[in-house]
């Protein structure tokens, strides 16, 4: 690897952090061994076409971003009284055992040299623990980061017959000048038979490099809803996923992202589809002014067993500038002929004679662009539960537009 | 009789999979050295300058990676190109390619007898011709064309005839050797294929075929096609392949350059049936200027692995693109294919329909990019993936790339996969049909939008080799 942090990143570091989170040994040797893998491993996926890389994550410099021990945050974490929503330090101190058998089975620690680079120096996280047959509403995770950088960890686990909504923002706060960095990464066990909506709404400042992943496993009967609302960031890089695991499962993916002057936003959305009788609907829209650049990449993966799969995807574009670029790229990758799958993905500008009607009723151009540009949102928006998410949504997409 | 009688009545073996002995005046040798090649530009006397193209793409060729990296890309692996032929002269008495089908050699002319190629001339063609592992054995066009300034000669003719020609647009600015390694391979060793020249406003109205056949086992073709269409011109170039099966590997790279001038349309179909031991590993492009239109209409049927993704650059105002493209895959088939558009002026426009269809374990894939440049105002490009699975052991993919750098444009990419409905199959058995022919429907109706884009002639035969493909005949 050509990007190496090790200048400040050292296993003296990794056990200073794990110090301050007074952490059982277990997790410090998942750590160090994530520091260990770092030379070995490459950067995550991007698409490469013929003389282009959809984004270049290679020539990013992480020795300046990256500041391990300095991780200043204001958090919220907050829920409902019967579902545990935990600092990770309090998790791993009254429910060891269920953070030590879910942690790193939904992603691996070293998928990645990012996911790696988290591992080894989360400082901070969220653990979200609903007991059997429970049913909770708005669990909400704030973070304001106010460090150079910040490694954010999450876990959510449902035990059976259980439900959740849950809410994610991230932030910039403190004073910090030059650029910064904030990984998330994300993992949820969904017990049988749960339902679990995790809404994200990823809305820091324009000198923040962003890397998220977030990844679900669905077991027998349970659904998995994400919303992943990228604002945010110069350079983002963020990606989605749900494996259904069980038989009976079900994903929704629902993305929005709004880029303005010179940001890049890279979405990944997938779904595995692993067992028989699951579905899945993946709906993205996306709005780009300014010299904003989007990448979207969409996988449904049908596994040889995944008998009777429903798989949708669609991908939606909208142009506001002729600086901006759009490169999307839906894929299919079907294994089982028992199944209905299909995507669609679109690029275009506003809609010229919805434009035009409005105008002859004398609203003006840019009001009226605006207003469309709502509308656009209006089914990612419906589909939020969590009313805070929709409200913070809707705000955030109005603080975009032109008038 | 009428062509479909005819091809209905022709034994499938013995239309595609017979063989026939040897015969080779000069054969290269297995493997890829710069003698091989001085053996090759030698041997057709060629002038120092396409010498010097051959041994810059080898040097290339040397230099540059196996495509590995591809997400979901064909495996390449057991193809061991030093283990190819690459250059069989066959030893046919004429050293330039005759007119007259009875110049050539019995099993030569048999060969080309049982394709039905001489039927073909005489029904529906302008011209045709045929190539005999590396050279152009036959080649005819009617009058009525040459008088009006037609060229169609095979392309090592063309080295000499047409000099200036081939110099300024023989993989210079369309199919550059750094293109990929297997067009520096082709660039090195091509031998064969058509060289198409249409003078400005001359509509051909009957297409020009070249039909290409492999007849010795390990051997590579690797004919070079360039075509030429001169403002306000017209004209279709077909070309059909076929090659018999064999233990050892076969290698097609074959080479396809068309310029399309000022609202010129050309109009290049395909219908590829290689042997199941063949790699086909092809690079086609046109580059289109304006108000031209480049049509592509590909069938892939055979071959172990193909990778194909003909492409049109969209150079000039209103230069339009249309792309159809059918792919089979049965057991053993990896059928990676598609299409490549760049929309690089405004009031561009392409679409592409694709059809493929996966059975008993064999895979396709729709691979695709659609690049629209910054500039290109008021562009369009509507893609349209239709997949259709036989059974559990195929495997069917779809993976386009759009890259959109211009906001005032029309982009809508839509996909679909699924199994054939058993209640259709169950429709038409009530009917009196039997399973078999009750597929075989069905997956005639999925590929009728395509099929009638085509001239009958190929219609028929595009139909017959699904025919003989469902029916598990072939390889």
């Amino acid at each position: 690897m050509s990007t190496q942090v090790h200048a400040t990143l050292t296993e003296e570091t990794v056990r200073q952090i794990a110090d301050d989170l007074d952490e059982p040994e277990w997790l410090t040797e998942k750590r160090l061994e994530a520091l260990d893998a770092l030379d070995d491993l490459g950067m995550p996926h991007v698409i490469r076409t013929p003389g282009r890389d959809w984004t270049n994550l290679a020539d990013l410099d992480y020795e300046t971003l990256v500041d391990p021990i300095s991780y200043a945050e204001e958090k919220d974490q907050v829920g409902p009284d019967e579902v545990e929503v935990l600092a990770i330090s309090e998790a791993l101190d009254q429910r060891e055992e269920v953070v030590r058998e879910a942690f790193g089975s939904v992603i691996d620690p070293q998928e990645n040299y990012l996911t790696a680079l988290s591992t080894a120096l989360f400082s901070t996280g969220t653990v979200v623990y609903v007991p059997e047959g429970v049913d909770a509403e708005d669990v909400t995770i704030r973070t304001t980061m106010n460090s150079r950088s910040l490694f954010n960890y999450t876990l959510v686990v449902t035990e059976e017959s259980s439900s959740v909504t849950i809410l994610e923002r991230q932030e910039s706060g403190g004073d910090v000048a030059g650029d910064r960095y904030y990984s998330g990464v994300v993992e949820i066990a969904a017990g049988k038979n749960t339902q679990v909506q995790y809404g994200s709404l990823q809305d820091l400042d324009q000198d923040t490099y962003v890397y998220t992943r977030k990844h679900a496993s669905a077991s027998r009967d349970s659904r998995v809803d994400w919303i992943e609302a990228n604002f945010g960031g110069r350079l983002t890089k963020a990606g989605v996923e749900t494996d259904l695991d069980g038989e009976g499962t079900e994903t929704n993916i629902l993305g929005a992202f709004y880029g303005i002057d010179d940001q890049h936003i890279d979405v990944d959305a997938r779904v595995w589809h692993n067992a028989e009788n699951t579905t899945a609907d993946l709906t993205t829209r996306g709005v780009l002014d300014d010299e904003a650049r989007s990448v979207y990449e969409g996988v449904q993966n049908v596994g040889r067993e995944a008998w009777r799969t429903n798989s949708y995807q669609r991908e939606a574009t909208l142009m506001l500038s002729d600086e901006s670029e759009a490169d999307a790229s839906p894929k299919l990758i079907i294994n089982n002929h028992d199944t209905e799958a299909s995507h669609s993905a679109t690029v275009g500008q506003v809609d010229p004679q919805d434009l035009f009607y409005m105008t002859s009723r004398g609203v003006d151009e840019d009001r009226a662009t605006d207003m469309l540009v709502e509308g656009f949102f209006v089914p990612i928006l419906d589909a939020v539960e969590v009313d805070e998410l929709r409200e913070d949504l809707t705000a955030a997409i109005r603080e975009r537009l032109r008038s | 009789m009428s062509s479909e009688e005819h091809l209905k009545q022709t034994d499938t073996e013995e239309r595609f999979e017979f063989k026939k002995e040897q015969r080779a005046a000069v054969t290269s040798g297995k493997g890829l050295t710069e003698e091989t090649i001085r053996l090759i530009s030698e041997d057709k006397g060629e002038p120092d300058w396409m010498l010097e193209r051959r041994l810059r793409a080898l040097r290339l060729f040397e230099e540059m990676p196996m495509p590995t990296d591809w997400p979901g890309q064909p495996d390449l692996s057991e193809l061991d190109i030093e283990e190819i032929v690459p250059y069989i002269r066959p030893d046919v008495e004429a050293r330039d390619a005759t007119n007259e089908w009875d110049d050539l050699p019995d099993d030569i002319k048999d060969t080309f007898d049982k394709l039905g190629i001489p039927e073909a001339e005489r029904k529906a063609l302008s011209g045709v011709g045929a190539q005999y592992e590396s050279e152009v054995v036959y080649q005819n066009m009617q009058e009525q064309w040459e008088e009006k300034g037609v060229v169609f000669m095979n392309m090592d003719e063309a080295v000499q005839e047409h000099e200036d020609l081939v110099r300024e647009y023989f993989m210079t600015s369309c199919v550059p050797p750094s293109d990929n390694k297997f067009a520096a391979l082709h660039g090195a060793v091509w031998s064969g294929g058509s060289f198409v020249y249409v003078p400005e406003g001359v509509t051909v109205q009957m297409p020009v075929q070249a039909y290409f056949r492999m007849n010795s086992e390990g051997m590579g073709q690797f004919e070079h096609t360039l075509i030429i269409a001169e403002p306000n011109s017209e004209v279709h170039y077909i070309e059909g392949c076929s090659a018999p099966k064999y233990a050892a590997h076969n290698l097609h790279s074959g080479g396809v350059e068309v310029f399309v001038k000022e609202g010129a349309h050309v109009q290049y179909s395909t219908v590829q049936n290689w042997s199941r031991n063949t790699y086909n590993l092809n690079t086609k492009r046109a580059i289109v200027e304006e108000d031209g239109t480049m049509e592509w209409i590909s069938g892939s049927m055979g071959s172990k692995a193909t990778m194909l993704y003909p492409c049109s650059i969209l150079k000039g105002r209103n230069a339009t693109d249309n792309h159809i493209t059918i792919a089979f895959a049965g057991e053993g088939q990896d059928i990676d294919t598609g299409a490549k558009v760049y929309h690089n002026a405004p009031r561009t426009k392409s679409t592409i329909e694709s059809k493929s269809i996966s059975k008993d374990g064999g895979r396709t894939n729709y691979r695709g990019l659609v690049h629209i440049s910054d500039g290109a105002e008021h562009s369009s490009t509507a893609v349209e993936c239709d997949a259709l699975m036989f059974d559990n052991e195929s495997t069917s993919d779809t993976m386009p790339y759009m890259e959109i750098q211009e906001s005032t444009v029309d982009v809508a990419h839509e996909a679909t996969v699924g199994k054939i409905g058993d209640e259709d199959v169950f429709y038409l058995q009530s009917r009196g049909l039997d399973d078999d022919d009750a597929k075989q429907m069905i997956v005639a109706g999925f590929i009728e939008p395509i099929t009638e884009e085509l001239p009958i002639e190929y219609a028929v035969e595009l139909n017959r080799l699904i025919e003989l493909e469902m029916e598990g005949s072939l390889g």
